[in-house]
């Protein structure tokens, strides 16, 4: 939660209608962050490369890989001074054998080498239809300043996951190779498969992040319209909550409030979540509204809007909790909730709608 | 009177209110952060419209979603028709999107709340 633990997931297809979302989605968040400009650069063109390369072997001799069954992954976090970006998408069979040798080729080429062997591959006019000849990777590894690394893992005899982690160190020079094992992103990936979670947000909301998140909800849920409008509804109010009322741990200078946003879609049940920091003062008016929202059952619910909307007296404390009772009225459910005290000054507030 | 035109963005509506053609509407989307602040011009507008307002208003809302803090916004539009149709014949022409039943029960919530002559139309 903290400005030092930025982290998304992404599963699904992967469109460039929500591939230009990612983009603008972590844009705003290093924006927000107050990461100094040249990290900010490289953290970007890397994370464009990447996703470049997924959508760039979703499509393999006219073959569509852009399936919902076999969704892919892409990550982006941020720990103590170092980012990392991770993709998983799928890849045909026949392609494995050239993308570890490419990538075992820049592996073993240090920075200067890497520069030659990027300006060698462009006067070599190798390059094929799609760009592939790994002109990608090697800008991924000259701006990362770390070795890529890479893993597979077979879906069926045509297709494999192909897992792709780049390490961004703070600074160039002084960077230390940083190694990982792709276990715990596989492990991850199944995690994330299992539970079908859609999205993991964790990072500064505003207005603008808002935007993209809802822009790569909107077009990665399949299924229902209405079902899709309602998430979309209930998105909405339950990040503009944070955007409005939230509170910050420390009195930072982040334009935005922290929070944690996810949604799974097990079962054609959707569910959100949000973790937010409040006010400690507040918590106890926050529960009362909550608890009276809960215990209205069928038209009580309509009624109790119907008089809000029209009620202006109340239209500055805070939208009057027009927003809790849209909330219930739209999933049709109890609305989840659980506080808990992080010091005099601030809580952290959970909730959770369910959507059937 | 001179006309008020915005143009649609990702979280906010298209709004025409044009006297010179007698087109009043709103649509798409409306989600900003502020929904008080984004909409205090178009309030301030149309009660200087009030004076002027010819015999006959329609006013279309056709809105592909709103969130609650527009929902405020939108009620204090409505209530403003209402004082309208004091004096002028109004008909509040409430489109919706074919099969969206929840902006439907939005607009008929708000007839129940009100005295105004709403037609539903769906597109």
């Amino acid at each position: 939660m903290q400005q030092d633990n930025l982290g998304y997931i992404y599963r699904g297809l992967f469109t460039q209608t929500i591939t230009d979302s990612i983009i603008s989605l972590a844009e705003s968040n290093l924006e927000t962050t107050g990461e100094s400009s040249k990290v900010k650069k490289r953290v970007f063109s890397i994370m464009v490369e990447c996703l470049q390369n997924i959508t760039r072997h979703q499509t393999v001799e006219g073959e569509e890989f852009n399936d919902s069954s076999i969704p892919g992954i892409f990550m982006i976090q941020r720990k103590e001074d170092s980012y990392f970006i991770t993709s998983g998408n799928v890849v045909p069979n026949v392609a494995m054998p050239k993308l570890r040798s490419q990538l075992e080729k820049i592996n073993s080429l240090q920075q200067d080498e890497l520069k030659e062997y990027y300006k060698q591959i462009l006067e070599d006019g190798s390059i094929s239809d799609r760009g592939g000849a790994g002109l990608g990777l090697i800008e991924m590894a000259r701006k990362s300043g770390n070795k890529l690394t890479f893993d597979f893992a077979s879906v069926n005899s045509d297709i494999s996951y192909f897992y792709l982690h780049t390490a961004i160190s703070k600074e160039l020079e002084s960077a230390t190779p940083i190694h990982v094992n792709l276990d715990n992103i596989k492990a991850l990936h199944q995690l994330v498969n299992d539970e079908d979670i859609l999205l993991v947000f964790n990072g500064v909301l505003n207005q603008e992040s808002l935007i993209s998140l809802l822009s790569i909800i909107e077009n990665q849920m399949r299924g229902r319209v209405d079902i899709k409008k309602k998430v979309y509804n209930i998105m909405v109010e339950m990040l503009q909550n944070i955007v409005k009322h939230a509170a910050k741990v420390e009195e930072d200078s982040l334009l935005g409030n922290p929070g944690i946003f996810f949604i799974s879609s097990k079962n054609d049940a959707y569910s959100l979540c949000t973790g937010n920091y409040i006010s400690s003062s507040s918590v106890d008016e926050l529960q009362g509204k909550l608890e009276h929202v809960n215990s209205l059952k069928g038209e009580e619910i309509e009624l109790f809007y119907s008089m809000r909307l029209l009620n202006f007296e109340i239209d500055n404390s805070k939208e009057a909790g027009l927003g809790v009772i849209d909330l219930r009225m739209k999933s049709g459910n109890e609305l989840e909730y659980s506080f808990s005290k992080v010091n005099d000054k601030v809580s952290f507030f959970t909730l959770q709608v369910s959507l059937k | 009177m001179e006309a008020l035109y915005y143009k649609k963005t990702d979280d906010t509506p298209s709004i025409i209110l044009d006297p010179s053609s007698n087109t009043f509407e709103i649509a798409y989307r409306s989600l900003p952060e502020d929904a008080n602040g984004f909409y205090e011009p178009v309030l301030k507008w149309l009660g200087e419209f009030y004076e002027s307002a010819p015999q006959k208003v329609n006013f279309t809302f056709f809105f592909e979603y709103f969130n609650t803090s527009s929902a405020k916004q939108i009620a204090k539009i409505l209530l403003f028709l209402e004082k309208l149709s004091h004096k002028s014949d109004v008909v509040v022409l409430w489109k919706y999107t074919n099969n969206d039943a929840d902006m439907l029960a939005t607009g008929v919530r708000y007839s129940k709340s009100l005295t105004l002559n709403f037609e539903f139309m769906p597109v």
